[in-house]
């Protein structure tokens, strides 16, 4: 792993060539446009999704996380492109002649069918008896923990409970990739939680496939090993999560993924020069412009010692002509705490540090309140840089 | 039964409580009414129903009168005269035809209406707001000027009477069956045909297991306003029709203007009265199963 600015391209990370199987999902070169007037929705994106995997695309509304979504099911027409599902073209099917199925943001449970006949819904449009139908309804509700709920309307349940069973009905069809479009979002935060509960126990037991569409970062971490990160209808990144998160391809991509710090400058031998002051970064850097960026969760303030009385320049100094970072161990920086913002358990401290505001995190059982003198240290692996934009 | 379901449970469980109003909870329902309000409320409904149903009274009381003269305040003979005249003058074939027709109009308008409907909700119709205004025309133009006009057209163009009657009445239940489709797809949910589809059905499968049935109230419903067209037309039949059809409201209409028929005139009236008041009742028992469009 060589942490170059230039080695952010989406798939330089992992080649996805080495692994045999062949992919579930192949977008190449698909475009949507809706009307003359308004910017493509989808500007030539490339997709390669393995079978068995987990897949979130975020990005900010509008960004065409649910198109993409829409044209792989076939309820959306590509303007250009192909779409391939486990090597089979299946661009000009219909949805029906797809092998998917899709879960979308409200239940929509057919209300004049019982919740069993919803889950078997599937089996009758694909012929099947009643009778077989309703013995593979009951598997899939037992899947998702609504077994007692089959001779129910699906108006008597709860969200959550609606939503379970659009689920199950969807694993009924037995598709070849799960499509899921925002189908959380509407739910409340405990209830999101048994939700990717019992998304990763359906993936024990069946192993499909999955996409799905997110604007919640954490749902997407927390439900899939790979991120797409969609903008205006480009593809900006498609990685592991840690990779999205702390090796982001671009300035956008940390950006969209609720990044705080983000520095412009210069590489020059390996050390990043900016209103920081000098930081030293680890591997083979290439000089430069380029744009240091680390999570704030990854870095942590703390009250500064009275004995360690060097300053931030000081410190700066010390490291101006440093080669990497390890070997000098984590970056020290000194500053005064500016603002504090208590988020649940956490609580993140905005550092003054020379002239740049540094996003931190409190070290748990350190309350720091505004004009604490304190110490952020910055581990070596939470540090990047990116592309000057 | 795991956490997570049990979760689930109280979900549902405290959803139902919040249903329910506690004290010192702000403000009173709105549906709720008291004191002078209320009084107000129920005498109001009860004048109503009385004005709705006072005239079907004399109505009921002249299909079983024989004799009743001015100064009497009930008939002085009873007895089914006016049933012996209305048979008479061929009641039951113009009951039929009645009913004939007025089921071919629903039975045409209700599918055109829904599909016009349907297609302008979508609003990717081209010129969607002149194919509504013309859908709609055949209300807003005077329908005699326009029965005459039409019925000139139609002779001359060889139609069949009974043919050129239900063309018009046709015309004439459209914007009906229209309107009051668009109101039903306006609240309408695309994203159960969708998922229908991205389950596997097939287009028909999904129009017949899940499209139909959950539109089928706002069909109902639009086929009661287009029976109704049929049912209680007198122009169209009369002009277009040139005595080649003669429905319930022809022979009310002839029966009504000769003297002394007024009990075979009010069973002609009673039984013009009773086969929408049937229908009626079915289509608002017709449950309403589409929930309308989730949130």
């Amino acid at each position: 792993m060589t942490p170059t600015p230039t080695a952010a391209a989406p798939t330089a990370a992992e080649p996805v060539a080495a692994e045999a199987a062949p992919s579930a999902i192949t977008l190449t070169g698909v475009t949507k446009t809706y009307s003359a007037a308004s910017p493509a929705a989808l500007q030539g994106v490339n997709l390669d999704i393995l079978p068995g995997t987990s897949t979130a695309i975020v990005g900010p509304s509008g960004s065409g996380k649910s198109t993409i979504l829409r044209i792989i099911a076939g309820l959306e027409d590509a303007n250009g492109g192909r779409v391939r599902l486990a090597g089979r073209d299946v661009t000009a099917l219909l949805p029906e002649e797809r092998g998917i199925a899709m879960v979308f943001q409200r239940p929509l449970l057919f209300p004049h069918l019982t919740v069993l006949d919803n889950v078997a819904f599937a089996d009758r449009a694909a012929g099947l008896s009643r009778a077989q139908a309703r013995d593979h309804a009951r598997e899939h509700l037992e899947l998702v923990h609504m077994a007692e709920f089959g001779g129910r309307s699906p108006h008597s349940l709860s969200g959550g409970q609606q939503q379970r069973v659009a689920v199950a009905r969807a694993l009924a069809a037995k598709p070849s990739v799960l499509l899921l479009d925002e189908p959380f979002s509407a739910l409340d935060p405990g209830l999101k939680d048994d939700m990717h509960a019992m998304i990763a126990e359906i993936r024990q037991a069946v192993n499909p496939t999955i996409l799905f569409v997110t604007h919640d970062r954490d749902e997407a971490s927390a439900m899939a090993e790979r991120i797409v990160v969609l903008e205006n209808g480009q593809l900006l990144q498609h990685d592991t999560v840690d990779h999205v998160f702390h090796r982001p391809a671009s300035l956008a991509v940390a950006r969209l993924l609720g990044g705080k710090n983000a520095f412009a400058g210069t590489i020059e031998n390996g050390v990043h020069h900016s209103a920081l002051g000098d930081v030293a970064l680890d591997g083979d850097v290439a000089s430069g412009p380029a744009t240091l960026v680390f999570r704030h969760e990854a870095v942590t303030s703390t009250l500064r010692q009275p004995t360690s009385g060097a300053d931030a320049d000081a410190l700066a100094t010390r490291h101006a002509d440093a080669a990497a970072c390890q070997r000098f161990g984590p970056r020290e920086l000194h500053g005064v705490v500016t603002s504090t913002v208590q988020r649940g358990p956490r609580r993140e401290i905005i550092v003054r540090v020379v002239d740049a505001d540094v996003h931190t995190e409190a070290a748990p059982g350190h309350p720091l309140s505004v004009g604490d003198l304190v110490t952020v240290s910055l581990p070596c692996e939470a540090l990047w840089a990116v592309p000057a934009s | 039964m795991t956490l997570s379901t049990s979760n689930v449970d109280v979900d549902h469980a405290q959803r139902i409580q919040h249903e329910r109003r506690m004290p010192g909870d702000a403000g009173r329902p709105l549906s709720q009414s008291r004191g002078v309000m209320r009084t107000a409320r129920i005498t109001s409904t009860a004048l109503m129903s009385l004005w709705f149903a006072l005239p079907f009274l004399p109505l009921v009381l002249w299909s079983f009168a024989n004799s009743w003269s001015a100064p009497d305040l009930l008939p002085m003979t009873l007895g089914a005269d006016g049933l012996t005249a209305a048979l008479a003058n061929g009641a039951v074939a113009a009951f039929g035809d009645s009913l004939l027709l007025s089921l071919i109009v629903a039975a045409i308008a209700t599918p055109v209406g829904a599909m016009a409907a349907r297609a302008l909700s979508r609003r990717t119709l081209p010129f969607g707001r002149l194919v509504s205004v013309l859908l709609f025309s055949p209300v807003l133009l005077p329908p005699f000027a326009a029965v005459l006009g039409i019925n000139v057209v139609l002779l001359r163009a060889w139609v069949p009477p009974e043919l050129g009657v239900i063309l018009v009445l046709v015309v004439v239940a459209i914007p009906y069956t229209t309107f009051s489709m668009r109101v039903a797809y306006a609240a309408y949910d695309d994203g159960f045909d969708e998922a229908a589809r991205t389950l596997g059905a097939t287009s028909r499968f999904a129009l017949w297991r899940i499209h139909l049935p959950l539109i089928a109230p706002a069909l109902a419903r639009s086929a009661f306003l287009a029976f109704l067209v049929g049912w209680s037309d007198y122009l169209v039949t009369l002009v277009v029709g040139g005595g080649q059809l003669i429905t319930l409201p022809l022979i009310i209409a002839s029966s009504a203007s000769g003297i002394g028929n007024e009990s075979s005139v009010a069973v002609l009236s009673l039984s013009a009265v009773i086969p929408p008041l049937i229908l009626l009742a079915f289509v608002s028992r017709a449950r309403n199963l589409n929930p309308g469009k989730q949130s």
